[in-house]
């Protein structure tokens, strides 16, 4: 068991030193999770995180951007996604292709990934390349190679990926659909990867606006995690990214509007659907409330996992409701939502597998949820928590999102002990709270022949 | 999103410096001296019931994993009945006398756990990731379910159900189709063939065989426990015998095969797919086994051949030729062989010419000297990649136990082996490839018949197979 009364003395004592920009939590870690992690932040607004860890001769460095889906106007749709995929296209001094064969040569991986939020790029390689990493993100935060070409080539490519992923994907269109009745606002219900039509008018202008307003260090968030020395590192990140001039003060993002608190429900209907579908969403605290680490649990209890109640009940194998079920909480900047998706086996089973699904959230409603049950979701949970920390790579992605997400960053590892102390008596309270008709949302998708 | 696919080589593209920028801006920085791989040393000792435990200390976090491997795979499944080795491992975690399958699942998201289990050829490997303050339960549920199992009837036809879906699930993906023909090729009338059994000849796997099987081979003596994490020798053969020693040991009977025979003579295959717009290919071939030396040099071969999109394959059918959505070279290895395979997704009018700049790109890489810089280039790759493909913790712990049990490779496959990298030169690289890649490899090609039909006609004899490895007929140059 890990030890309660310690994490609570450990977190009782946490001081958070300020030495100028300098933050430092490592010392103040609770529980066995000691995960030594540094933060300072250069002239120019970049932040700065330093997590070090030698166990493996290996670095990631992530650069991320507080910009998302969520930034893009009206009937611009896709181009947070579009500038991602030319992120690679070449920048000041590195031509086309030769980002990811630099990295390659090393031995390295190199990605990226774009969420309604947070755009985020990311290189894992061997410790003795820590430089060349650095180098590679700093030129394309310096000077992006924006032209005519360039875009177009990201444009074509994203269309064909939107197209492919649509003829593979039958229900992908139903998950956009369910977006726009959950959320009320245009920046939070179009779809990260944006909509065809928008994404063919996109100029290149357009790209060049949004790269010189997001794409600054003051808007962004750089890690490094692994094995590398913390002197060299400032070293070269003041090298790298400390001439590379602060952009304007960048627009914050709109906050969601969730609508007015209504029960939703609508139907639609597909002939390429293999079978009867429903998305159902329960609208509920964002991740700075202080109900966020019951309903955190929650999650847990009623989804995650082979045999929570969920899964158990609607996917086991005597009781073939659904043949695929998935969800949890979405969490986004200042909003969270929990998300089930289930294709069901006919059209009876979908309407049977809402029921149980409403059936599970009243027993939370009569009765409490029993010690065991809780203490396994916790177990999961701390598992996932802890996984988070597995590589460099999971590390950097973690805290380099969590940065602009979590409400809180510094207290960042104290949000394990915050989950472990829920009590069956919060669970319940929070089930009476959030999970109640008003702030259901129920999307059918309909099979016609 | 892969951005590898996206991108092109445009010549003349390439950006010319700003004035007025740094001069460090303007190349890439000169690395580090590389620094030393230091592992930690996996340390084995024999418990009293003949199970062999190695302990391989990690620290970073507070979790420990543990992967159990029984030495008998596929190829120990009687010959009549094909997949017995996958049901029995994967009936183990299916309920014991008292705990039923979800009591067990139930105990195993309890340690915050993940259990998983893989059969390959000559092997099965169970793994289990739990909260290292779960030690105790975890080998406890492991002594149960490996002393205990009961293979209840209901389970077994569960899992044949669902096992019978997922191979036709499977038939979907033309790699899959592609990749499972050539192993069929490669190991008609060898014991590896077991491993490719099919929807059609689970059927009459009964109770009694998965108990028959457990009963020959899941025995302590036929056994390895690696166990990962924050422990000692001490602790952990303390442990593991509390809830193991009641595991009896049984004398299990050797099963003797040579290696599969390489392929020697031209052979294409080719499975129809009706409805795959893009002709998927395989080529393989027979290797050496992993304890070889020879690993060393081919590693890097294989690097400057296909291991990644910087690599001639890629470089040359893709970005030079515009044939390929891709185009590797990758190495398997089971204890007893290697397994050199090339895969490729190629354009149907295209599929002659590849096969044409594959088949070259071998031949070159016999006869002609390779580059000491291409040379030096894969081995950075090699060594850099390494420590990378470590850091998963199951990982480690696979390839802790797939050195140090499975494949029997030592120090020269763990702490050793940058320096194995680093020596090998341009000489050592070309006398692998003479030794493995001038015998022809085996071809097979899965697309839709109606798209292919023409440029398979331009092959020469190509056999045709269904999707379940039986074959149909022969096609000829030029018939119709």
């Amino acid at each position: 068991m890990w030890n309660m009364a310690k994490a609570t003395l450990l977190a009782s004592a946490l001081v958070v030193c300020l030495a100028g920009q300098d933050i430092s939590f490592s010392p103040q870690v609770v529980t066995p999770l000691s995960v030594p992690i540094s933060r300072y932040t250069l002239k120019n607004g970049l932040e700065v995180i330093l997590a070090d860890d030698d166990s493996l001769p290996v670095v990631t460095v992530a650069v991320a951007y507080r910009v998302g889906s969520v930034n893009e106007p009206q009937r611009k749709s896709g181009l947070a996604y579009l500038l991602e995929d030319l992120m690679f296209q070449g920048s000041l001094n590195v031509s086309p292709m030769q980002h990811i064969s630099y990295i390659n040569r090393s031995g390295g991986e190199t990605n990226a990934g774009t969420t309604q939020d947070v755009t985020m790029f990311y290189e894992t390689v061997p410790s003795n390349q820590l430089a060349l990493a650095l180098w590679l993100e700093s030129d394309r935060m310096y000077t992006l190679d924006i032209t005519a070409a360039n875009v177009e080539r990201s444009r074509e490519s994203i269309v064909e990926d939107i197209r492919r992923r649509k003829g593979n994907e039958p229900y992908l269109e139903s998950f956009f659909i369910f977006d726009e009745l959950v959320y009320a606002d245009y920046a939070h219900q179009h779809p990260v990867v944006g909509y065809e039509a928008d994404i063919k008018e996109l100029t290149v202008e357009d790209v060049k606006d949004f790269y010189s307003t997001y794409y600054v260090p003051n808007n962004a968030v750089l890690v490094i995690s692994g094995n590398f020395d913390k002197s060299k590192a400032r070293e070269k990140v003041e090298q790298y990214f400390g001439s590379i001039l602060r952009g304007k003060d960048v627009p914050a993002p709109p906050l969601p509007d969730m609508g007015e608190k209504r029960e939703t429900s609508r139907n639609i209907y597909s002939s390429l659907i293999s079978s009867q579908a429903f998305h159902l969403a329960y609208r509920i605290a964002p991740p700075d409330s202080d109900d966020f680490p019951a309903l955190t649990l929650v999650d847990y209890i009623l989804i995650r996992g082979k045999r929570s109640r969920l899964q158990k009940n609607l996917l086991q194998k005597d009781y073939r409701l659904v043949s695929y079920l998935s969800g949890g909480i979405e969490k986004r900047s200042h909003s969270a939502v929990f998300k089930i998706f289930a294709v069901a086996t006919n059209a009876q089973m979908a309407e049977e597998s809402q029921r149980a699904i409403n059936s599970e959230i009243n027993k939370f409603m009569t009765g409490f949820i029993s010690e065991a049950e809780l203490a396994k979701a916790k177990d999961i949970l701390k598992m996932d928590f802890i996984n988070h920390f597995s590589t460099s790579l999971d590390k950097a992605v973690f805290l380099a999102e969590a940065f602009f997400t979590h409400p809180r960053f510094d207290e960042i590892l104290l949000d394990l002990d915050k989950v472990l102390r829920v009590t069956p008596e919060e669970i319940s309270r929070i089930i009476h709270r959030y999970f109640i008709p008003k702030n259901r949302v129920l999307l059918n998708v309909n099979k016609i022949q | 999103m892969k951005k590898i696919l996206a991108l092109v080589i445009l010549a003349g593209l390439i950006p010319q410096p700003l004035p007025g920028q740094e001069r460090f801006r303007k190349s890439p920085p000169v690395p580090e001296p590389l620094q030393e791989l230091k592992l930690p040393a996996i340390q084995t000792l024999r418990l009293d019931n003949g199970l062999t435990l190695s302990v391989v200390p990690r620290r970073n976090l507070p979790i420990m994993n543990l992967q159990l491997i029984i030495f008998a795979g596929e190829s120990f499944s009687p010959a009549a009945l094909p997949g017995v080795a996958t049901f029995t491992a994967e009936m183990i975690s299916r309920g014991t006398a008292d705990l039923s399958v979800d009591k067990i699942e139930e105990r195993i998201e309890a340690l915050g756990g993940t259990f998983l289990c893989d059969t390959s050829f000559e092997y099965s490997v169970f793994s289990l990731s739990f909260l290292e303050t779960r030690l105790d339960q975890a080998l406890e549920l492991l002594g149960l379910i490996l002393i205990q199992p009961a293979f209840p009837e209901r389970e077994l036809t569960y899992m044949k159900m669902t096992k019978f879906y997922e191979l036709l699930e499977k038939n979907r993906d033309p790699e899959h189709v592609a990749k499972r023909q050539l192993f069929r090729s490669l190991f008609r009338g060898h014991p590896f063939e077991k491993a490719l059994f099919n929807e059609d000849t689970i059927k009459n796997i009964s109770r009694k065989d998965v108990q028959s099987f457990y009963q020959k081979y899941y025995r302590p003596n036929n056994a390895q426990l690696v166990l990962t994490g924050n422990l000692t020798n001490q602790i952990a053969s303390r442990r593991v015998s509390r809830y193991l020693q009641t595991w009896l040991p049984r004398v299990v009977q050797p099963v003797y095969y040579e290696p599969p025979p390489a392929n020697d003579k031209e052979t294409i295959c080719f499975v129809d797919h009706p409805g795959t717009k893009d002709a998927v290919l395989y080529l393989g071939n027979v290797i050496f086994p992993p304890s070889s030396p020879d690993i060393f040099p081919f590693l890097v071969l294989n690097q400057v051949l296909g291991g990644t999109p910087n690599s001639r394959l890629f470089m040359n059918l893709r970005e030079s030729k515009g044939y390929a959505y891709y185009a590797y070279s990758e190495l398997e290895f089971s204890t007893t062989a290697g397994l050199f395979i090339i895969r490729a997704k190629v354009a149907p009018n295209a599929l002659v010419s590849s096969l044409q700049e594959i088949s070259q790109e071998i031949t070159r890489l016999g006869r002609e000297k390779i580059l000491t810089y291409e040379i030096e280039q894969a081995k950075s790759y090699v060594i850099g990649h390494y420590p990378i493909q470590l850091e998963a913790w199951d990982r480690f712990s696979f390839k802790a136990a797939q050195i140090n049990s499975f494949f029997r490779l030592g120090d020269d496959h763990w702490n050793r082996f940058y320096e194995n990298i680093a020596t090998v030169d341009a000489a050592r690289v070309s006398e692998v490839a003479q030794k493995y890649l001038l015998s022809r490899p085996m071809t097979v090609i899965c697309g839709d018949l109606n798209t292919l039909a023409r440029p398979l006609r331009e092959l020469g004899r190509v056999d045709v197979y269904d999707q379940k490895g039986n074959f149909l007929y022969t096609m000829s140059k030029g018939e119709q």
